[in-house]
C-alpha cells in the first residue's frame, strides 16, 4: 500500500481523489509490466532483505506495514497509519505505541497482530539473515545487541496482542520514527516463516503477506505474477489513503528483461503495457504515449568528492572544489542529456522532502567566470592538479554523455578532467574500496525525511558506511539535533542548516538533478498509473481504461 | 574408431581441470570482496560481524587451497553448491539456462548451416557472378554490423513495426523471453513459441552465417581446382554429382570445424544476442555471475561450457572420418 498522489494529465477512466474517498476504476483485466524489471531480475523481492526499489514493487504490494506516506500534497508528504490506527510518542520521542488495527489478515487469513511485526523484525534483525538495510534496527534499544549476535531478541520492542499495541523504545530521540518505521523491513511476517529453516527460501517460493497482491506462483527468471489477495480490504484503512476495497486487476505480470532498450521495444510491439523510459528516447516517449514524468521523485542525482583524497579533498582544496561546482552548467545536463525531464538541483534534499527549501547551494548556479576566479585563486595559492582530475562513474548506465558535458566545462575554466568509467556490477563495490575521487552517485528516498538525505548519506557514522569521506562534527551535530526535535518547524531549519554546511562551507558534494517519474505506458487501456514520489507505483489503485 | 574416441573423450578431463581450477584463482584476484558482497556491500559498508559470519557460511575463510580441494570433491560428485547470491541451486540454474541456451544455439546452427553452405556454395560455383559479388559485400557487411544493431533493427522491423501497423498477432515476431516453451523433441518450437525464437536465432547466426559462407565458397574454390573433380567430371557424372557428392563433401572439412566451433560459441558466448532478446540463457547469466562474484554460479555454468565445447570438439574429429574417409582417426601416419 502506498498513498495516492496526483496522476498523470494523460490519465483517463478511473480517477483517484485526492485522499478523501477510494479510488474507482473498472474492475477487471490484466496487466504486463516491462518497467520494473526491464533492465534485470531483482536481486530480492523478501521485504526483509531488499534494496532496491524495484524489489520493493513486489514486497510493497504483497505487504503492508505500520505506516506509509500520502502524497496526497506533494509538497507537504504526511506519515499515516496503514496497519497501524496510530501511534502515541512520549515527549523526547523515544517511545512509540503503535496501535495496530483490528481485524486484519494474511492472505492465509491468519490475523495481522502486533507479534507479526515482531515476528517480522526479530526475523529480518537475524544476524544470519540480516540484509544490507539491517542497520535500522540500530535506532531500536537492544537492536545493534541483536545485529552483532550478542542477544537473542531486540529488547525495545513489546507486542501486546491482547492490547493490539506495539511498543517500540529507541536508543535516541528519533521524531521521524514512524516514517522508518513504515519501511520494508519493517513489515510483518505470518507464522510460515517460523518453519524455514534456511529464511533466504521465503523469496524462493510464494511469500504469504497482507497486501493488496499475493504471489500467484514462485518468483523465476521470466517473470513475478501477482494476484489480488482476497483477505485483503483497502476499506478498512483510513481514507486519506484512498484505497479501493480490492485491486482492479485481476493479475500483474511483472516480466523480467535484461536492457532498457529492448524492454522499450517490447512495450512498443505491443507486448507490454508499462515500462521505462529509454535513453535518448524521452521525448518520443513523451509524444507517443502516457508517462509518469509529472511526478517529482524525492530522489537526487549528484556527484560526490572524495574528502579523504589530496586531490580535491580538505579545507585546502575548498576553493576547487567550488570552482567545479560553479563550472557545471547543470541545465545543459537536463536539456541535452534528459530531454528536460529532470529538475535541475539547487541543493540535495529535493522538493517534497518536509523541510525542503528551493536554492540551499550557493555554488550550484552556472557561473565559468566566478568559476575560473575561484580556479585561479586555488592555484595562485601554491596548488595544482598534477594529471587530470578522473571522474567516476557506473559505465554503460547513460551517465557518460552527463560527464562529457561535465569535462568540456571544466575544461572551459582550465581544469582537465578524464572520464573513469567502472563496469556498474563493481561500480559502488569500488567507490567502497575508496575509488571516488569525484564520482557521480544518485539517492533515491528510502522514505520521505530530510535525514534519509543528510545522516544516512553524509553523516560521520553514516550507516552507508560513508565512502567518501565526509565528516564534519558540525554537521553531524546540526543533523543529530534535528533528528531529535519534534517540532516540524525547528527540526527543518537545523537540517537546512546542515545542508549548507555540506553544500557551500564544505563543497563537499554537487548536486545535478532531481529525478522525475520514469513509466511509460499505454494510456488507451491502462488508467490511474500513478508512481509515487519515491517510485513506487501504487498497483492496487491501477486499472484498465475499460 | 571406438578407442579413438575413448581417449579423446578422456582428454575431456584435464582440459575441465585445467580450465576450472584456472578460473577459481582467477576469480580471487577480481577486484571487490566476494563475502562484502554477499552481505550486500556492493552499495554499503557491512559490518563486520555479518561479514564473519558470511565467510564462514560459505567457507570463505578458510584458506584458498582448502576452498579449492572442497571445490572439486562437491563438483566431481556433480554438486554445483549454491548461488552466493540467491542460495538458488547451481545445479537447478544450470538445468534452466543451459537447455535454453541449447535450444537457440541449435536453430542459430541450423540457420548457419543451411544458409552458409548454401550462398557459399553458390558463390563458390558461379564465381565473379554478381550473385557472388553480392554475396561478398552481404557477407562482410553482416560480419560487420553489431549484433545488438542487428537486433534491434530486427525488432524494430518485424515486432515494432508491425504492431504499429495493426499486423494480425500471428505475424508478428516478438522481442523478449523466452515465450511460453513449448517444444516438441526437445528443440522444435511450437504452438507462439517460433515467434520468441526467430529473431534471436537469426540474430546469433548472422555473423557466424556470414563467415561460414566465406570459408564455403574458399574451400569450394580450392576443390573445385582439384585434379579428382576433372577425373570426376571426365567420367561423365553430371555437374550436380561432381559439385554436391566430389566437391562439396570434400571441401567439407575445414567448414566443420568453423561449425563446431560456432556451435560451442552459440551455446556459451552468445551474450550480446542474449541479452538483446531477453533469452535466458547460460552466456548472460556468467556475465551477470562475474559481475555479482557468484563464484558458484561462475564455475558451475563454465563447467557446462567448457563441457559442450569438448564434447562438440570430438564429435568434429569424429565427423572428420565420415567426409573423409581417408582420414583413419587414431591410426599413426605413414611415413
Amino acid at each position: 500500500v502506498a498513498a495516492a498522489c496526483g496522476g498523470d494529465d494523460d490519465d483517463e477512466g478511473a480517477t483517484t481523489d485526492e485522499g478523501d474517498q477510494a479510488a474507482e476504476g473498472v474492475q477487471g483485466g490484466e496487466l504486463v509490466d516491462l518497467g520494473v524489471f526491464g533492465q534485470g531480475p531483482p536481486e530480492h523481492i523478501d521485504p526483509g532483505i531488499n534494496t532496491t526499489v524495484d524489489g520493493f514493487q513486489i514486497g510493497g504490494s504483497v505487504y503492508d506495514g505500520l505506516a506509509e506516506t500520502d502524497y496526497s500534497d506533494p509538497e507537504n508528504p504526511e506519515t499515516v497509519g496503514v496497519v497501524a490506527e496510530s501511534w502515541d510518542v512520549n515527549d523526547d520521542a523515544t517511545e512509540f505505541v503503535f496501535h495496530i488495527r483490528e481485524d486484519l489478515k494474511f492472505s492465509t487469513g491468519e490475523d495481522v497482530l502486533p507479534s507479526s511485526f515482531v515476528r517480522g523484525w526479530e526475523r529480518a534483525s537475524d544476524p544470519d539473515f540480516a540484509g544490507d538495510y539491517s542497520y535500522l534496527f540500530g535506532f531500536i534499544e537492544g537492536g545493534q545487541a541483536k545485529l552483532d549476535g550478542e542477544a537473542e531478541t531486540i529488547s525495545g520492542v513489546e507486542a501486546d496482542d491482547e492490547e493490539m499495541t506495539l511498543t517500540v523504545t529507541l536508543t535516541d530521540p528519533y521524531a521521524n520514527f514512524p516514517a522508518v518505521a513504515g519501511f520494508q523491513i519493517f513489515m510483518p511476517m505470518p507464522q510460515e516463516v517460523d518453519e524455514l529453516e534456511d529464511q533466504s527460501e521465503w523469496e524462493r517460493g510464494i511469500m504469504i503477506g497482507n497486501g493488496p497482491f499475493m504471489m500467484d506462483a514462485p518468483a523465476n527468471d521470466q517473470e513475478i505474477v501477482l494476484v489480488p489477495n482476497p483477505e485483503w480490504d483497502g476499506t478498512k484503512y483510513d481514507e486519506a489513503l484512498g484505497l479501493p476495497e480490492q485491486p482492479f486487476l485481476d493479475k500483474i505480470t511483472f516480466k523480467i528483461g535484461s536492457d532498457i532498450d529492448t524492454s522499450y521495444n517490447a512495450f512498443e510491439a505491443g507486448e507490454a503495457d508499462v515500462t521505462n523510459f529509454a535513453p535518448g528516447r524521452y521525448q518520443e516517449a513523451q509524444d507517443n504515449w502516457s508517462t509518469t514524468i509529472d511526478t517529482p521523485f524525492l530522489g537526487a542525482y549528484y556527484f560526490m568528492f572524495n574528502d579523504r583524497d589530496e586531490r580535491v579533498g580538505g579545507p585546502d582544496n575548498l576553493l576547487l572544489r567550488q570552482a567545479i561546482s560553479m563550472a557545471i552548467n547543470r541545465e545543459d545536463i537536463n536539456t541535452d542529456v534528459y530531454e528536460g525531464s529532470r529538475t535541475t538541483a539547487t541543493g540535495i534534499t529535493p522538493p517534497g522532502i518536509p523541510g525542503f527549501e528551493e536554492g540551499l547551494c550557493e555554488f550550484c548556479n552556472y557561473d565559468a567566470e566566478a568559476a575560473e576566479a575561484a580556479y585561479q585563486e586555488w592555484l595562485d595559492a601554491g596548488n595544482e592538479l598534477a594529471e587530470p582530475l578522473p571522474i567516476q562513474f557506473n559505465a554503460d548506465s547513460g551517465h557518460e554523455p552527463v560527464v562529457q558535458i561535465i569535462i568540456d566545462n571544466l575544461a572551459d575554466i582550465g581544469i582537465e578532467a578524464v572520464a573513469e568509467p567502472i563496469p556498474p556490477d563493481d561500480y559502488f563495490g569500488q567507490l567502497a574500496e575508496g575509488a571516488c575521487v569525484f564520482c557521480r552517485v544518485g539517492w533515491l528516498a528510502d522514505y520521505p525525511t530530510y535525514d534519509n538525505f543528510t545522516f544516512d548519506i553524509f553523516g560521520t557514522a553514516a550507516l552507508d558506511g560513508n565512502n567518501y569521506g565526509y565528516s564534519n562534527p558540525e554537521f553531524d551535530e546540526l543533523v543529530a539535533e534535528a533528528k531529535a526535535t519534534t517540532d516540524a518547524d525547528e527540526a527543518g531549519e537545523l537540517f537546512r542548516q546542515a545542508e549548507q554546511v555540506l553544500l557551500n562551507e564544505d563543497t563537499g558534494v554537487v548536486p545535478i538533478n532531481w529525478y522525475r517519474g520514469q513509466q511509460v505506458y499505454n494510456g488507451d487501456k491502462i488508467a490511474n498509473l500513478v508512481e509515487d514520489p519515491s517510485g513506487h507505483v501504487i498497483w492496487e489503485t491501477v486499472s484498465l481504461t475499460g | 574408431m571406438p578407442s579413438y574416441i575413448i581417449r579423446r573423450l578422456l582428454q575431456i578431463i584435464p582440459t575441465v581441470f585445467v580450465a576450472l581450477s584456472f578460473l577459481f584463482f582467477i576469480f580471487f584476484l577480481l577486484p571487490g570482496d566476494p563475502a562484502a558482497l554477499i552481505a550486500g556491500g556492493a552499495e554499503r559498508n557491512v559490518d563486520p560481524g555479518v561479514l564473519e559470519r558470511v565467510e564462514a557460511r560459505y567457507g570463505l575463510d578458510d584458506p584458498l587451497v582448502v576452498q579449492f580441494v572442497h571445490y572439486w570433491q562437491r563438483t566431481l560428485q556433480w554438486d554445483l553448491g549454491e548461488s552466493f547470491l540467491t542460495r538458488e541451486n547451481v545445479n537447478d540454474i544450470l538445468g534452466e539456462k543451459a537447455v535454453a541456451s541449447l535450444r537457440l544455439a541449435i536453430w542459430a546452427i541450423i540457420i548457419e548451416i543451411i544458409v552458409g553452405i548454401a550462398v557459399g556454395l553458390l558463390s563458390a560455383i558461379r564465381r565473379y557472378s554478381i550473385g557472388d559479388r553480392l554475396t561478398t559485400i552481404l557477407t562482410a557487411a553482416a560480419s560487420a554490423v553489431p549484433v545488438f544493431v542487428l537486433g534491434f533493427v530486427l525488432q524494430y522491423l518485424f515486432a515494432v513495426q508491425p504492431n504499429k501497423w495493426g499486423w494480425p498477432e500471428w505475424a508478428r515476431l516478438r522481442t523478449s523471453g523466452i515465450g511460453p516453451d513449448t517444444w516438441t523433441f526437445f528443440f522444435i518450437p511450437t504452438g507462439e513459441q517460433w515467434r520468441y525464437l526467430i529473431l534471436p536465432a537469426i540474430t546469433l547466426a548472422s555473423v557466424t552465417t556470414a563467415l561460414l559462407a566465406r570459408m564455403t565458397r574458399g574451400s569450394m574454390l580450392e576443390v573445385l581446382r582439384a585434379d579428382y573433380m576433372r577425373t570426376a567430371r571426365s567420367k561423365g557424372l553430371g555437374e550436380r554429382d561432381v559439385v554436391l557428392k566430389h566437391g562439396l563433401r570434400n571441401a567439407m572439412l575445414p567448414v566443420i570445424t568453423l561449425i563446431g566451433i560456432d556451435f560451442g560459441t552459440a551455446i556459451g558466448a552468445a551474450v550480446l544476442t542474449e541479452t538483446t532478446f531477453n533469452w535466458p540463457g547460460l552466456g548472460s547469466q556468467i556475465v551477470l555471475a562475474v559481475g555479482q562474484r557468484d563464484l558458484p554460479v561462475i564455475l558451475g555454468l563454465t563447467l557446462a561450457v567448457v563441457l559442450a565445447y569438448a564434447f562438440v570438439n570430438v564429435l568434429v574429429d569424429v565427423s572428420y572420418a565420415w567426409f573423409d574417409p581417408r582420414i583413419r582417426l587414431g591410426k599413426g601416419e605413414q611415413a
